[in-house]
């Protein structure tokens, strides 16, 4: 009788025991699986860094082809460039502005800067295509690139948030970011004026595309491939 | 008052003006900032246009200021950069700002400014060539040689810390060739070229390109001679290819060989010739048509069931009461022939009819050497004309000679009991070869009953027939088509007299009569056409002999023994009828 009922007790506690395992083990096995640990898997992080810089480089290109697009068709002889001067939402951001401040910028400064410029273009870009469809006559080849570059803003965002997590784990993720506040002037009556605020937020938009393509680029080096690119 | 002092006012304007101009001097145009241009986005160097100086010697002074400040700078640098230019080091450069340029031409007569330009040095990105461009062939062991093309990034980029992002692009030709063969490259600073051509001068240039920006220009040309003895090929493999190629065509050739006649047929079936059984090319190419026909005769000729389906299956014959076997006029010349109608082109059954046009005036017209006929008189008026032996029967006739005629054909005796619408001298060669064949062959496929015989009565269909004399020597193509058909003057079979009538006389208006052959000696040997329900013919009953001839236009044919044992002697060779246009 006593050999039973331990017997029995026993295969209960191996039950109970195999049960918990289990349980813990599908925890574990939900996180990514790092060699050294989350934030030093250098094989993942090299190709997020190659998808980034992609992306980054496309984006900077449809950018250029938008503006130069809308200059042409728009702008020509209006002198909207006198109006584009330092009106771009996100100057407040202190980004580097040459080589020399920019290789002395710390690397999470950096990806700060550029998650906190993404951010910041989410809520213009959606607007700006909304905006465009609504413009009479807006040729096709705006209106493509305006619908194409707000979805790889996005994805640029995710990738450069799985980045910033796994080069400088543990540091707070949200940021304050600058907010765009030009929608009435993309809405106004008067075609000027409207048409200016476009080129604004063309112009800027080219700028800070451009600055995340060359701040990426010069990460990919530095934290790749160790300045030796 | 006022205008004239307004004019006055411009008269003085104007006076100076014109002193000034007649001086030469004036304040200068207005310059021009042409372009900017940034080599590794770190300086950049702005080159302006001045206009003209108005005589007076001018200075120009490039002043500007940035996005965002209100503090005008001049030019640091107007050295570095060349005459009318302006270089902005890196002290000075700013990326992702703008700056508003101006230019001014001073004089003593005054200052002009330029137009202001806008720029934004990321946009003005534009490298120098790639530096230390070197050109080297080399032969490794066991691969195929190469040139191999190294160089060094240009001046002023700095590449390895990322901040300038650079492509490049080289290409190549032989020197005297026109077209350049380019390649691309992303990043890497060699290239190996391979496939070139011996004893040749290579001309290779490179240039780069940063990844947002333009262009920079072609390095200048280096050269390089590739020796006559560089091995190009990869031999191994032209040998691989030499023996695979030689494999397959053995294969081929096997293939050939082996079923080459059956290929050859399949592909290119062999095309039928006409071929006329009996009929030797060589005789006729020797001219002796003699031997030719004797040589067609012995195969059997005329045919005899093979033409059936070409042959008429029966024949009408109608009562004429006009004169379509009217006597005509005999004339010396019937190669036109009076044809009270003409040849009648409708497929009808065969049916001769008085309206149909006639081969019967045309056969009557064929003039024949010897007397000979078979007959069917119609009525009285053949009579008439004793010295025609021919006499005709009408019979429908296309022109194409399809069968449709059916021709009575037998040898005649010397001497014809009846007339003959055309005198016999009047020999027409005129007709064509298939007419003729077809009188021949068409008769073969007559049928008949046991006895040919024409009613008098009115509803006969009138039988057209038709001897055709030989024996014209000198015809030789006519005499291939009425040699079958021959009659020989030398028949002396006996023509029974018309008065008779025989019990054999089918009182049906339609008869039968089905030719069997000609026999050598001109006799014709007639069947009763069998009907087909009752399948094999009757083959010893065989006529060939008139016994009789009753009431003038009836012909009674008998069973000729002696024809019989012709019959068994000669096989019926068959052959297919000759080929009838």
């Amino acid at each position: 009788m006593d050999s039973k009922g331990s017997s029995q007790k026993g295969s209960r506690l191996l039950l109970l025991l195999v049960v918990s395992n289990l349980l813990l083990c599908q925890g574990v096995v939900s996180t990514p699986v790092c060699p050294n640990g989350p934030g030093n898997c250098q094989v993942s992080l090299r190709d997020l860094f190659d998808r980034a810089v992609m992306v980054s480089h496309y984006i900077h290109d449809l950018s250029s082809e938008m503006f130069n697009e809308f200059d042409k068709r728009y702008a020509q002889g209006k002198g909207f460039i006198t109006m584009a001067l330092n009106s771009c939402h996100t100057s407040s951001l202190p980004t580097p502005e040459d080589k020399e401040q920019a290789q002395q910028t710390h690397h999470e400064v950096l990806m700060s800067l550029i998650l906190g410029l993404l951010r910041s273009w989410n809520d213009p870009l959606y607007h700006l295509v909304t905006e465009v469809r609504g413009m009479k006559g807006a040729p096709d080849a705006i209106l493509s690139r305006a619908i194409e570059i707000e979805e790889e803003n996005k994805r640029l965002l995710e990738g450069m948030e799985m980045i910033f997590g796994q080069v400088i784990p543990g540091a707070k993720e949200t940021e304050p970011y600058p907010v765009w506040s030009g929608l009435p002037s993309l809405q106004t009556k008067d075609e000027d004026a409207r048409y200016s605020a476009f080129y604004n937020l063309l112009h800027c938009l080219r700028r800070d595309s451009s600055k995340i393509d060359t701040y990426l680029k010069l990460l990919n080096c530095r934290i790749i491939y160790n300045n030796n690119c | 008052m006022f205008e004239n002092a307004a004019s006055r006012v411009v008269f003085i304007l104007l006076l100076f003006l014109n002193v000034s101009l007649l001086n030469g001097q004036s304040p200068p145009e207005k310059p021009k900032l042409v372009k900017c241009r940034s080599p590794g986005k770190e300086t950049f160097t702005c080159w302006w246009e001045p206009g003209t100086d108005g005589g007076l010697p001018t200075n120009y002074k490039l002043t500007y200021h940035q996005e965002g400040e209100t503090l005008i700078h001049e030019c640091p640098d107007y050295k570095t950069g060349g005459p009318n230019s302006c270089y902005f080091s890196k002290k000075h450069t700013s990326i992702w700002k703008m700056y508003v340029i101006t230019v001014n031409a001073i004089n003593q007569m005054g200052i002009s400014s330029s137009d202001p330009l806008y720029v934004d040095v990321t946009y003005i990105v534009e490298p120098e060539p790639p530096a230390n461009l070197t050109l080297e062939l080399k032969h490794p062991e066991d691969r195929k040689p190469y040139l191999w093309i190294k160089w060094s990034p240009p001046t002023m980029t700095d590449v390895k810390s990322g901040w300038f992002i650079i492509q490049y692009e080289i290409r190549l030709k032989p020197e005297k060739a026109t077209d350049w063969e380019t390649h691309f490259t992303p990043k890497q600073t060699q290239l190996k070229i391979f496939n070139l051509y011996p004893g040749q001068k290579y001309l290779v240039q490179i240039r780069s390109k940063p990844d947002h920006g333009y262009w920079s220009e072609w390095s200048p040309e280096s050269s390089i001679q590739i020796p006559n003895d560089f091995p190009v090929k990869d031999t191994s493999m032209w040998i691989f290819v030499a023996i695979l190629s030689a494999v397959i065509c053995l294969i081929m050739v096997w293939a050939v060989a082996l079923k080459g006649y059956s290929m050859v047929t399949c592909i290119l079936p062999p095309v039928p010739g006409p071929k006329i059984k009996g009929f030797d090319v060589h005789l006729l190419e020797k001219g002796k048509s003699e031997e030719l026909l004797r040589a067609l005769e012995s195969h059997d000729f005329p045919p005899t069931s093979d033409c059936e389906d070409l042959l008429m299956e029966f024949i009408e014959v109608d009562d004429c009461e006009d004169q379509q076997l009217m006597p005509r006029p005999s004339k010396e010349h019937t190669e036109q022939g009076v044809k009270p109608m003409h040849l009648d082109l409708d497929s009808d059954s065969g049916r001769g009819s008085c309206d149909s046009p006639s081969l019967l005036s045309e056969k009557c017209d064929e003039p024949q050497a010897h007397p000979s006929k078979f007959h069917t008189p119609e009525g009285p008026e053949k009579l008439e004309n004793p010295e025609t032996n021919l006499t005709c029967l009408q019979a429908p006739q296309s022109t194409s000679g399809e069968g449709k005629i059916p021709y009575f054909l037998a040898n005649g005796p010397k001497s014809s009991t009846w007339p003959f619408p055309q005198p016999p001298s009047l020999y027409s060669p005129r007709y064509s070869y298939h007419n003729i064949a077809d009188v021949c062959e068409l008769a073969l496929g007559m049928a008949g009953t046991t006895a040919t015989s024409l009613d008098q009565t009115d509803q006969h269909a009138l039988k057209a027939s038709k001897t055709i004399e030989t024996g014209r020597e000198g015809k030789a193509t006519k005499q291939r088509e009425s040699e079958g058909c021959s009659s020989k003057p030398d028949q002396d079979t006996v023509w029974p007299r018309p008065q008779d009538k025989t019990p054999l006389i089918s009182a049906k208006p339609l008869e039968y009569v089905e030719i069997h052959k000609v026999s050598q000696d001109g006799v014709l040997a007639l069947f009763p056409k069998q009907n087909e329900k009752f399948g094999a013919p009757e083959a010893s009953k065989e006529y060939s002999k008139v016994s009789r001839v009753t009431d003038s236009n009836i012909l009674v044919l008998v069973p000729d023994p002696q024809a019989q044992n012709l019959t068994l002697l000669e096989e019926p060779a068959k052959k297919a009828p000759p080929a009838l246009p």
